[in-house]
């Protein structure tokens, strides 16, 4: 297992409690890429332009590097290349940020050949902005002029531009194939329904325990990276619910775009079952059900919305109803629900249903025939049937979407007609 | 349901010399994700020789919100008020006071974001200021 130091800079006047929790976040967000925390270093200070702690504190850095001898130094807050350069240099050691550190969680997790295409673009996005000032400091004395301020190298950032272009053209033939299927879908009469929700709030667990699958669920940040759609019977109506990847504090707007493929099952889904881990304190909750808001505020259009409180086993009833009241003016249509002990499933799907695109019912009636009785089984296929009467020819009385409605219509207009002739 | 009043600022610029605002506050009852109604809107015009400090951001979102006929919570987005804490900003009105958290909060707070924007514009070529 790779060894790793932690290191944050706090805001000066900056809240201790959410100091605290960014150190947490990525306390683990480390345990999950793999490396065994072995030291970690906080300083309150303005950011320092060189070393982006104070100077002081790198050689204090320094010297832990020195004595604990660790594979990578990571810093919570975003560096530069300078910032990364300086560090390395004066630590002898490699040196990465919290965006580095997620890149590094998903190429490792990264399967498919989207999932490596967005991990990849994610990175080279990170990446341009740098390649200009990598180059400059590699090829630093060997640039024309008075101390070596010249031109400068511009194929690697064309490089990286040319790779972006490639990589986006490639992703743009797989979401039009997404959409396509996305399409296609609607038009069979599945309603999209996706799990939405802060990394490790037991959205893979839930979407485990809804449709008797078998994805990989796990205590750890950023389990599940890619889509995975499976089909889920709420009381009568077909839908398609898709378990999807967590949402992070912070989150930079070049990762959101490259992970935008994925995200859109999210956006572009009926419902969003917006999942949260009850357990944790208030506080907590609050803070990552506003970064939940935040991703989704701007992207979601007409989404019915249904907070799920996970994970309810591990607190009392008491505190239960006292998180739903405290953050209700966060959780629209709150359920509560157990996904690990299977309890508050009916609640939940009749809040689903509530919320999915509405279907209309009608009776249709049509003489006893060996086309009427195709027409009786298209419609037990395509939409929710109350009843059947077969007293003096077929009387059916249904639910189903406009489109099928009107072209059950037209089928038992055209069967009446070709009897009457 | 909750009331809010969301209110945005545009024009926190310099034009000519001076700085032409636009505060717009909206009146609106909201769920965690769903604006309910709109109630009333209230625009006023300020004009000011130096950049608006944070109590003049005050006193400007204080009187659009006094023509409002409806009460509520105030919500802002944080960059209104150069991202101090709360609780800070909190103590200086006299209304409760909240920067956005939910989807609807920031869908209201949106709509107040394209009312003072247009009106400003219209108000610049009413005046003939480009």
């Amino acid at each position: 297992m790779m060894r790793a130091i932690l290191v944050k800079r706090n805001d000066p006047r900056s809240e201790d409690e959410k100091n605290e929790l960014q150190m947490n976040e990525l306390r683990e967000l480390a345990e999950a890429a793999g490396y065994s925390v072995i030291a970690e270093m906080t300083q309150t200070r303005h950011p320092d332009r060189k070393y982006h702690l104070g100077r002081g504190k790198v050689d204090e850095l320094a010297q832990i590097v020195a004595d604990l001898k660790p594979d990578k130094v990571i810093f919570h807050n975003p560096l530069s290349t300078m910032q990364i350069y300086n560090i390395s240099e004066t630590c002898r050691c490699e040196t990465i940020d919290k965006f580095q550190l997620i890149l590094e969680i998903f190429a490792t997790r990264a399967t498919t050949h989207r999932s490596k295409l967005q991990v990849e673009l994610a990175r080279l996005e990170y990446e341009l902005p740098r390649a200009r000032a990598v180059i400059s400091i590699l090829k630093k004395d060997e640039r024309p002029g008075f101390m070596g301020l010249g031109g400068y190298e511009d194929s690697y950032a064309q490089d990286v531009k040319n790779r972006m272009i490639r990589i986006k053209s490639e992703l743009e033939t797989i979401k039009k194939d997404n959409e396509s299927l996305r399409a296609h879908r609607h038009s069979q009469g599945f309603s999209l329904i996706a799990l939405a929700g802060y990394t490790n709030a037991g959205k893979s667990t839930l979407f485990n325990a809804l449709v008797a699958e078998n994805v990989e669920s796990k205590d750890m940040l950023f389990t599940t990276l890619l889509p995975i759609t499976r089909s889920l019977d709420v009381q009568g109506r077909d839908v398609l619910l898709t378990d999807t990847v967590g949402f992070i504090e912070d989150l930079p707007h070049w990762m959101v775009d490259a992970f935008r493929s994925t995200l859109d099952e999210i956006f572009l889904a009926d419902v969003v079952l917006l999942v949260v881990d009850s357990s944790e304190p208030l506080e907590i909750i609050r803070k990552k059900l506003l970064v939940c808001h935040e991703t989704m505020w701007d992207q979601l259009q007409d989404v019915g919305i249904v907070t799920v409180f996970n994970k309810t086993d591990l607190i009392s009833e008491e505190e239960l109803q006292e998180c739903m009241l405290i953050l209700g003016y966060l959780a629209p249509n709150p359920v509560a629900v157990s996904a690990k002990a299977g309890s508050g499933f009916d609640g939940l799907k009749s809040q689903m249903r509530d919320l999915l695109p509405e279907w209309k019912r009608v009776t249709l009636s049509f003489p006893i025939s060996k086309e009427g009785m195709s027409i009786v089984a298209w419609i037990f296929n395509e939409g929710f049937v109350h009843g059947v009467n077969y007293d003096n020819g077929i009387s059916i009385d249904f639910e189903a979407r406009d489109k099928i409605i009107s072209k059950a219509v037209s089928l038992v207009e055209k069967l009446s007609l070709a009897l009457f002739l | 349901m909750f009331d809010i009043i969301a209110v945005d600022i545009s024009g926190r610029h310099k034009v000519k010399d001076e700085y032409l605002m636009v505060c717009a506050s909206v009146a609106a009852s909201v769920t965690a994700d769903h604006i309910e109604k709109v109630n009333q809107v209230a625009i006023r015009s300020f004009r000011s020789n130096s950049a608006p400090d944070i109590l003049y951001v005050v006193k400007m979102v204080e009187d659009t919100v006094s023509e409002l006929k409806f009460s509520g919570t105030i919500v802002t987005e944080a960059g209104d008020f150069y991202n101090k804490p709360q609780w800070l900003i909190d103590n200086m009105f006299t209304h409760d006071f909240k920067y956005q958290e939910s989807l609807s909060e920031r869908r209201c707070i949106e709509i107040a974001h394209h009312v003072s924007l247009s009106s400003r514009k219209l108000l610049l070529k009413e005046l003939g200021i480009q």
